[in-house]
């Protein structure tokens, strides 16, 4: 072979092997673990990612940045195939009594089917809005899968935790409700 | 010129073969087409509440006379494009189909051109040493002493 066709053949080569690095790098500094949960459990707490998501009940949509600084909001991550979820909901709404004019209750429809989903809220009396996240982009912000996920954001939006012992709610709630 | 008619008549047979999938598309056919949102895998090698979830919504489809198009659009816009195995044969995902081929052609070519150079630089075979005539006269009344 020609000795610049060589060296044409060696650059491209060359290039072929850096792409393929620069993908895997990408690749895993865009690490679906990279999430709220896992900034969490490190001990940050980090602002909430902003998402702009269609309501279930077909009522425009629900802007998350719009609330920082009006209202701290718990954020329910849930789906209709998620048994655990049913539980965890009912203790929401139930929080929603009592905390409902100083805290928005937001949940998260993700990787459901929104009928199902809009079927399940009536079936067992969720009231509290919620937007669906058919392709689960937003749950994989916030930590991925497994659901339910329960996080708490004070009124300036950092996220101050999220729910793993049941017995820690009413200590959340009342938490980001004087925030 | 056999080879390239058992092609057109495969192809000919394909075309009605993929039409009647379009129009009447099977449970397993699309369960195995379509991703369980949580696990990874598709449908069919997935028991899933979520995979049972969409495995439903497909028997709904299908008994309602939905064409394959028209299910797999419903779920596209439930789940996002990821819900189906295979990329889309459109934009982006057209790269995923034809990079492939373009890897095997360009891999022929460079394999063919190695190929043809390798053979045009090969030396050609040593002949052999010419004798001496006088050496060969004696080599062969050597041999006729020996034979005889």
């Amino acid at each position: 072979m020609a000795r610049p066709a060589r060296l044409t053949a060696q650059a491209l080569a060359l290039a072929v092997v850096v792409g393929l690095l620069v993908l895997l790098v990408w690749r895993v500094v865009h690490d679906d673990n990279n999430g709220i949960s896992q900034a969490l459990s490190a001990g940050r707490h980090p602002t909430a990612p902003a998402f702009d998501l269609k309501r279930l009940d077909g009522r425009g949509t629900i802007d998350l940045a719009s609330l920082r600084g009006k209202k701290p909001l718990v954020l329910d991550f849930w789906a209709s195939w998620c048994v655990p979820c049913i539980h965890e909901s009912k203790r929401l709404e139930a929080a929603r009594k009592r905390y409902g004019d100083r805290v928005a209750f937001i949940g998260v429809d993700t990787k459901d089917f929104s009928d199902d989903a809009r079927h399940w809220q009536r079936e067992h009396g969720i009231s509290y809005p919620s937007v669906h996240d058919g392709n689960g982009k937003v749950l994989a912000k916030w930590g991925g899968l497994p659901i339910p996920k329960i996080f708490f954001v004070a009124r300036s939006g950092k996220v101050v935790g999220e729910l793993v012992v049941e017995e820690d709610l009413p200590r959340y709630l009342r938490q980001i409700a004087e925030s | 010129m056999k080879r390239l008619a058992v092609v057109f008549v495969a192809a000919l047979l394909a075309v009605p073969l993929a039409h009647a999938s379009e129009r009447h598309p099977t449970q397993a056919e699309l369960e195995g087409e379509v991703m369980c949102p949580v696990c990874g895998t598709t449908l069919d090698q997935s028991s899933s509440p979520a995979a049972q979830q969409i495995k439903r919504v497909i028997a709904k489809g299908i008994a309602a006379g939905q064409t394959k198009s028209e299910i797999e659009d419903r779920l596209v816009a439930e789940y996002g494009q990821a819900i189906l195995a295979a990329p889309p044969r459109h934009g982006f995902g057209l790269l995923a189909w034809w990079l492939p081929i373009a890897g095997i052609v360009v891999a022929a070519v460079v394999v063919g051109l190695g190929a043809w150079r390798w053979s045009r630089a090969r030396e050609p075979a040593p002949r052999p040493a010419q004798l001496d005539p006088a050496l060969e006269h004696r080599l062969d009344d050597e041999l006729r002493r020996f034979e005889a």
